[in-house]
Order: structure tokens, then sequence, then C-alpha cells
């Protein structure tokens, strides 16, 4: 078992000129009292991986499944009471289940799951923008998709771009954005779908989602964690050049990080991008202590 | 189990008018494994699924010797389904001869395991409903799938090589200016940004999926032929 423990803390001070400036913070001797827990459970990439992978698999004998990964949500259910339940996309293709059922039993099993909110991956598209819908029917749970505008296409207003949570008092702002379709799935298959630039909207909906007062903002990213072409839109991208991101759920990439890479956002604060890999071999699990914030001003001090 | 504590930074922009601001974080990732218990309620939901499928699906259609993984820039595996395509009978095989065949990568989704080889394990290994088509191109192109294969570090090819003076085709050409690839649907229409696809002179479709051609290949083989030598070599 991989864990590891962060600590946020304000950014209390930055240096200007020879000039101090001692900016708002809480103090977080009286935040502990006030301290408060959120759980994130994750995946990304499951791929129609109902059933483990078969004992002979030359990689990842037996492991996976859905079942197993219900068990080991409803253990954390039982002992946590603030979680969400995130999928970063591509949820369909890859086993004869989706050839044959078309995506319908993923559906209902992140339901089954409890799953609280999803993004559209590439493969999503895979049974074209009707055969989603027809899937989606079994969805319970919202598909956020900032950066794909379905305004003209049957998926109009069928998905939203963000969700608010409310957990223990804690607002919560979820969003999702998905990888340019063009060169990944074929026309037919995405319709009149118009691909966004990810970053910009990024940040516009982390603006909304300020603007409704959420303590944590969480991005469900389907572009990829990082290109060797730096210019091409991935996680590391999204990262570093917006602004009040907390955590990137990824996905794409098939990536197993073995805990959460922090990088500077374009303020110079800590973004946190996490992706388990792909198929359900793992379930991802970030948890947050909130404090409540005291402020207190402070005045400008020469040194 | 690994414990560490970090103290970072965060910046002065959260303030903005909440009330809860996130102080500290954990992560563990959790290995989905046979120590998980599994849970009837849904195994029930499943079980209707998978039997029916298993009905199909379970059928062992031919043997493997060994496990094929895939992998760049080479493997038996990159080889066993780029062959598959080049041995494939579809309706214009007897009158064309393609110069060779090129697919990708990210298009092979499993491995080939030691042992039966099912239907189930082939609709995993290729599970996209992609087409086999017939691309004709300038032999001016052979320059841009070799840069291609030289960048992404090497995708599955058959009847031809890449090796230090880079790609060349194998058999023999009837054209010394054209020349016929075998690919897939999805790669001709840009897919994995193949944009030399582009170039195409003639598009002949087969209506034949790719997997079909994979299927129809373990059966006539019986044992499947593992060919290890690396088709490709990027080092300069």
């Amino acid at each position: 078992m991989l864990r590891s423990r962060r600590k946020f803390l304000n950014e209390a001070i930055y240096l200007s000129g020879g000039v101090v400036m001692v900016k708002p913070f809480f103090n977080s001797l009286l935040a502990d009292k006030n301290e408060k827990k959120l759980t994130i459970l994750h995946t990304n990439d499951t791929h129609s991986r109902i059933d483990p992978f078969p004992l002979n698999d030359a990689k990842y004998p037996g492991l996976g499944g859905v079942v197993r990964r219900a068990t080991a949500i409803s253990n954390i259910r039982s002992q946590e009471e603030n979680i969400l339940l995130l999928d970063a996309g591509d949820i369909f293709q890859g086993t004869p289940y989706f050839n044959r059922y078309g995506g319908v039993l993923e559906m209902k099993l992140m339901t089954e799951l409890g799953y609280d909110a999803a993004t559209m991956g590439n493969h999503d598209f895979d049974a074209g923008i009707k055969g989603f819908l027809n899937a989606k029917k079994y969805a319970d749970f919202p598909f956020l998709c900032a950066n794909y505008d379905f305004t003209n296409t049957e998926l109009a207003g069928k998905t939203k771009s963000s969700q608010v949570f409310t957990k223990n008092g804690i607002k919560i702002g979820v969003f999702g954005v998905g990888v340019e379709l063009d060169g990944l799935v074929s026309k037919s298959k995405f319709e009149d779908t118009v691909y966004l630039d990810p970053i910009a909207i990024a940040q516009q909906e982390v603006n909304n989602l300020k603007k409704k007062k959420c303590d944590l903002i969480i991005c469900l990213s389907h572009l990829g964690f990082d290109y060797e072409d730096k210019t091409r839109a991935s996680d590391i991208n999204l990262a570093k050049n917006t602004q009040g991101i907390h955590l990137i759920i990824g996905g794409h990439t098939h990536t197993f990080l073995s805990e959460p890479l922090v990088v500077k956002n374009s303020s110079g604060e800590n973004v946190l991008i996490n992706q388990v890999g792909w198929a359900g071999l793992q379930l991802g699990r970030v948890d947050f202590t909130f404090g409540k914030r005291i402020f207190t001003k402070h005045e400008i001090v020469h040194i | 189990m690994r414990l560490k504590l970090f103290v970072i930074l965060i910046g002065a922009g959260l303030t903005a008018c909440s009330s809860f601001s996130p102080k500290t974080w954990e992560s563990n990732t959790i290995p989905i494994d046979y120590t998980l218990a599994e849970m009837e309620t849904l195994e029930t939901e499943i079980s209707p699924y998978r039997d029916t499928l298993n009905l199909s699906m379970n059928v062992v259609i031919g043997q493997s010797g060994e496990n094929m993984i895939k992998n760049r820039p080479c493997s038996a595996l990159n080889n066993w389904i780029a062959d598959a395509l080049l041995n494939d009978q579809d309706s214009l095989s007897k009158i064309l001869k393609p110069n060779m065949v090129l697919l990708n990568m990210g298009s092979i989704r499993s491995s080939i395991n030691q042992g039966g080889v099912t239907l189930g394990d082939i609709y995993t290994l290729m599970p996209f409903d992609n087409e086999v088509v017939w691309v004709k191109l300038p032999i001016s192109v052979l320059k841009d799938i070799e840069d291609y294969i030289r960048a992404s570090g090497g995708e599955p090819i058959a009847n031809a090589v890449f090796n230090k003076s880079g790609l060349s085709l194998l058999g023999e050409q009837e054209q010394t200016d054209v020349f016929w690839v075998l690919t897939s649907d999805y790669l001709l229409n840009g897919g994995d940004r193949m944009t030399f696809f582009e170039q195409k002179l003639e598009v002949l479709y087969t209506g034949r999926l790719l997997r079909d051609s994979f299927i129809d290949e373990v059966k006539k083989q019986g044992n499947l032929k593992i060919d290890k030598n690396c088709r490709i070599d990027v080092t300069q």
C-alpha cells in the first residue's frame, strides 16, 4: 500500500524588492478545532473491464474487476463520512461486454457503486453519440464536459460543464475537460461536437466555481498526463497554466502514478495531479483536511 | 507502508470569500486484487450478462505457445497482428498484393497469453470495429511513414523493415512510384495523427473487420506462429 501525506499551508509571505508582503492567511492553530475531512476516490480508463484479467494474463494476472472495486469502495464508505467517487473517462471499449451491450452494464455498475460524476473520454464516443446516450440512460450521475460544445448534437443539454457538491459544509466544485477528438475518434462518431481549448475553458470553470464559493476545485481530465510535444494540452500544462484548481484527476495516457504529482500553477500555488493507470487495476484515493479560515489583516512590513 | 510528511505552500488565491481551506492531504492507491472479497449483489447483477457472453466468447479458437505482449519498437505480438493482416484473404487479395502492412500500437488493447486463445481474447486484443482498407500511396509517403515510426518509437509492420538506413519494403514492387498499404480505416482517417494518409491516391474498402482477420488467422494457424525478429530499429 502506498501512502503519502502532505501539508497544505497558506502562503503567508513573499518577497518583492526587499519588501515583505504579508497576505491574509488563516491561523492554522485555530483551524485545527474546526477540521473537516473529505475523501476523493477515483478511477480512469476502466475500459469495460468488468471482470478481473484472466489468471493466465501475461501482464495483470487475476487483477482488477468491478466487484472487487465495489468492495474496496464499500470498505472506505464504512470508515469515512464524506466521500466523492469520480471517474476521468474512457469507461467504454476494451472487452466484449462493450461490443455486445454497448456500455449499458458499465453505466449500471458505476451507478451501483455510487459514482458522483464522470467526464467523457475519447472512447466514450466509440458507440457514437446515440450509443453513448443509450448507455447513459442507466447512469444516475452527471457527465461533466466543459470543453466539448454539444450544441449541434443530440447530446445538447445532456451533459454539464461542472457540478457543485456539498459534503459536511464543504463546497466542492468539479468540472471536466476532454481530449481533442479529431485524429482520435472518427467524425462519424463525434458528429458536430466542437472541441474548445481545455485550458482557457478550465480557467473559466474555475472562476465560475470560485464565484459559487467552492472550497475545493477538482478537474476531471481526459487530456493525458504529459506529452513529448509540450505544446499539446496535458494535465501538466493544465496545472501550470491555470490558477485555482486543487486536484486534477487525469486519464487517457493510462499513467500509473504511485502518488499525486505536485505542480505549481500560474500563481505559484500547488496543484495535485493523480492518475491510476487503467482497467480498474487500482482505485485512487486522496484525502483532504480542511480548516476554517480565520482572516487576519497584516500591514506591509519593511525590512 | 510508506509514510512521508511534506510541507507545501498554497497560494493566496484561495482566500477569495470561501470559508474552508484545504490544509493537508494524503493519498493512498488501492490495488484491486484477490484480497478484496466479491460482493454478491453485484455478482448477481453481472452474471446474466457474463453468462450470455461466455457462451460465444469462451470458445477456444487456437493455442499460443508463449505470452505475447505488445512493445516498442517491436514485439512478437506486433509482428503477429501485422502478419495476420498480410496473410488475410479478403475480397481484394486475389487481385491485389499489398506492399506493406501498417497498424498502430494504440489499437492493440491486450496481450495474447500462453495457452488456449478464445474468441473473447481476440475481441479484447482488438475491440474496435475497424475495417481493413487498402490504400494506394505515392512512394514518397514511405519517407513520411518512416518519420512517423521514428518519432513514435515503433508500430506494427509487415512486409517491410526499418533498419539503420530507414524504412524499406521487402516484397517485389510491380510499380516503383506507388505502393499499396494494408491498414485500418481508423488510421486512414487520420487516427493517431497518421496524417500522411491524406496523400492517398486510391482507397479500397473491404467491408471486413480487422478483428475478423485476426480471428480467422488464429483459426487457420491453430498453433500461433511466433516471430520474435525485430523489424524495427529506430536507434540512429
